[in-house]
């Protein structure tokens, strides 16, 4: 638990001295203060709200589906351009830890090479969700004593972010622990970001080709990597209150972070530094 | 000393057997035997010196007995346990040569980091960590600075700190007094005494030849990968030979001691006689004494480590070819 502990606390360490942390932490409160300053809601009878930006009212609306949408966007955003950003962020992170002079030292330490790398791979997640939480309840918060709408699918919104993120640094570990590049790393996980929403249009994909082997690796590919786009719909549904469809997005992204993950672990170990 | 007790039968801190590391480029179709079957048997409580040339294979083999390069084939131990069980390195404080310590950590920081990597619990860290700061002469301005901002000389000393921490029973250190100046040399070699004297195995690989003779009892030296010669640096530098000196001797004596041994000469009466074992110049005294021969002196010609060490890697060792 000590070196557990130990590793998750270097890599909050790093983070800060990289200053990705600092630079999160400075947009997510900077989107916090328009929330809490800039953006007016009058809430008229309990149902109906008013909203104001910079002092510009926009038309009367339903409170709850002005919260919802205003929600999904921040969601959204969260979920693709945050999750970019992570992604570059913490590739650096991960393979840090690979450097010549480094890793030898903290190979010599009575800690398994799993451990290690689960413990540096679980402070990376953490180091990402605690801005995305900050960012997500903040906001909730906001929100909720400004208009009393306190509806729960923001928050399981932003659980399901920290999930895609957790699944797309486990591509980074295995990239890192393969190539020790950061730079390789993220141009990998950039590209499963780009493919997966077109990959998501399957149903057209499959119209659009004209032999059978192609629209199997359109299948095959699809089934495989993780479904970044199809998740976002699911966020989206979450935070309006409608019903998920198929969960099959998310269990099958887990079960590609598991095995990159582990596949990564087990490279890891092999591996002579 | 140690925190961590583990039940060692063999006696021996480090034993390898036939280890071996190949390193192949598959796309270039060659192979490097970067470590060639070395068997070495370090006992425990020894201070012992690797030596070798750069590129002889030593940086490889410390590597494998800590784990961080799997070996081709062979075996390595650490108190009897396979170096490949992260358990072994319960016991092992190690300071790799080319370190890179992250230069966010401050000198503390960085203690309480790799102490905690160590197994040691939160309240012994913050009780020896300024014991151990103090111990490798950083003084307490120092312990809140970032490790970005050391000197060479201050990293060495933290990299020992780091490695002394946990009171491991083996100490594994790759070139220790590397950027050190000499007052700071001598400061490390005064800790590693004290160590030793607490009977923790201390493993050295330094190039700095007087260093290693001035501390280490035993010496291998590993050359292009293979085990060239190992043995305590006492008898190692004593092969230089033994040299006779008496006076008085018959000239017919003369003759016959001047076939058996390596070189003489007889100056103003003085005959100086020089043998490459301890058995011929035990004979020489013998046949002198028994012809009532003066005996003026006795003595070992030592060599330094340095010589012995530059004779070793001048020789091809068995079985290297040059390409």
């Amino acid at each position: 638990m000590n070196a557990t502990l130990a590793l998750i606390r270097d890599t909050f360490r790093e983070a800060f001295a990289r200053r990705i942390f600092w630079g999160f932490f400075g947009c997510c409160t900077a989107l916090l203060l328009f929330l809490i300053f800039i953006l007016r809601v009058d809430v008229v009878q309990g149902a109906l709200a008013t909203i104001s930006i910079f002092g510009n009212s926009l038309p009367s609306t339903n409170v709850e589906n002005l919260v919802q949408q205003t929600q999904s966007v921040i969601a959204m955003v969260l979920y693709f351009a945050g999750m970019a950003l992570s992604v570059f962020a913490s590739a650096g992170l991960v393979s840090s830890v690979f450097e010549p002079g480094r890793i030898e030292l903290l190979l010599s330490k009575p800690v398994s090479r799993t451990h290690l790398l689960l413990g540096r791979y679980a402070g990376n997640v953490l180091v990402v969700a605690a801005n995305i939480l900050y960012l997500v309840v903040g906001s909730w918060v906001i929100f909720g004593i400004k208009t009393g709408v306190w509806g729960l699918g923001f928050l399981i919104s932003s659980l399901c972010t920290i999930f895609v993120f957790s699944v797309l640094l486990a591509a980074i570990v295995l990239v890192g622990v393969i190539w020790d590049s950061a730079a390789v790393a993220i141009m990998v996980t950039f590209a499963i970001m780009i493919l997966t929403p077109i990959l998501a249009q399957k149903n057209t994909l499959e119209r659009l080709l004209s032999s059978e082997w192609s629209r199997d690796v359109v299948r095959v590919l699809y089934y495989t990597l993780p479904k970044t786009s199809d998740i976002s719909i699911i966020i989206r549904h979450l935070i309006l209150n409608q019903p998920v469809e198929s969960w099959m997005p998310v269990w099958s992204t887990g079960l590609f972070g598991i095995a990159v993950l582990g596949l990564g672990l087990w490279r890891f170990n092999k591996r002579s530094f | 000393m140690s925190g961590f007790a583990i039940n060692n039968k063999s006696g021996f801190a480090i034993e390898t057997e036939g280890l071996t590391r190949v390193f192949r480029n598959r796309w270039a179709n060659t192979e490097l035997r970067a470590v060639d079957n070395v068997s070495l048997q370090v006992p425990e409580g020894c201070t012992f010196g690797l030596l070798g040339a750069n590129g002889a294979g030593k940086t490889t083999f410390v590597k494998m007995l800590l784990s961080s390069v799997h070996p081709t084939s062979g075996t390595a131990r650490i108190f009897g346990r396979h170096a490949q069980d992260a358990s072994s390195r319960r016991s092992v404080g190690y300071l790799p040569e080319n370190h890179r310590f992250p230069t966010y950590m401050t000198g503390w920081g960085m203690l309480d980091f790799y102490g905690a990597l160590s197994g040691m619990d939160s309240a012994s860290r913050k009780r020896k960590i300024p014991e151990m700061l103090t111990t490798v002469g950083l003084d307490e301005r120092a312990w809140h600075t970032r490790l970005g901002k050391y000197s060479k000389g201050m990293l060495q000393r933290v990299g020992l700190g780091q490695a002394m921490l946990h009171a491991p029973r083996l100490l594994v250190l790759d070139e220790p007094s590397d950027g050190v100046d000499p007052v700071g040399r001598k400061q490390i070699r005064d800790v590693l005494q004290a160590l030793e004297q607490q009977g923790v195995t201390i493993f050295l690989n330094s190039h700095l030849l007087a260093e290693v003779e001035l501390f280490c009892h035993d010496v291998a030296i590993i050359q292009k990968g293979k085990l060239s010669l190992s043995g305590s640096v006492k008898d190692l530098t004593s092969s230089g030979g033994y040299r006779v000196t008496a006076c008085e001797v018959p000239e017919a004596l003369i003759s016959e001691l001047a076939t058996r041994s390596k070189a003489h000469s007889v100056e103003h009466g003085l005959l100086e006689l020089m043998f490459s074992t301890r058995e011929q110049a035990n004979s020489a005294v013998d046949s002198l004494r028994a012809n009532q021969c003066e005996i003026e002196s006795l003595h070992a010609i030592r060599s330094t480590l340095e010589e012995v060490f530059i004779r070793t890697v001048s020789e091809k060792p068995e079985g290297v070819t040059d390409k």
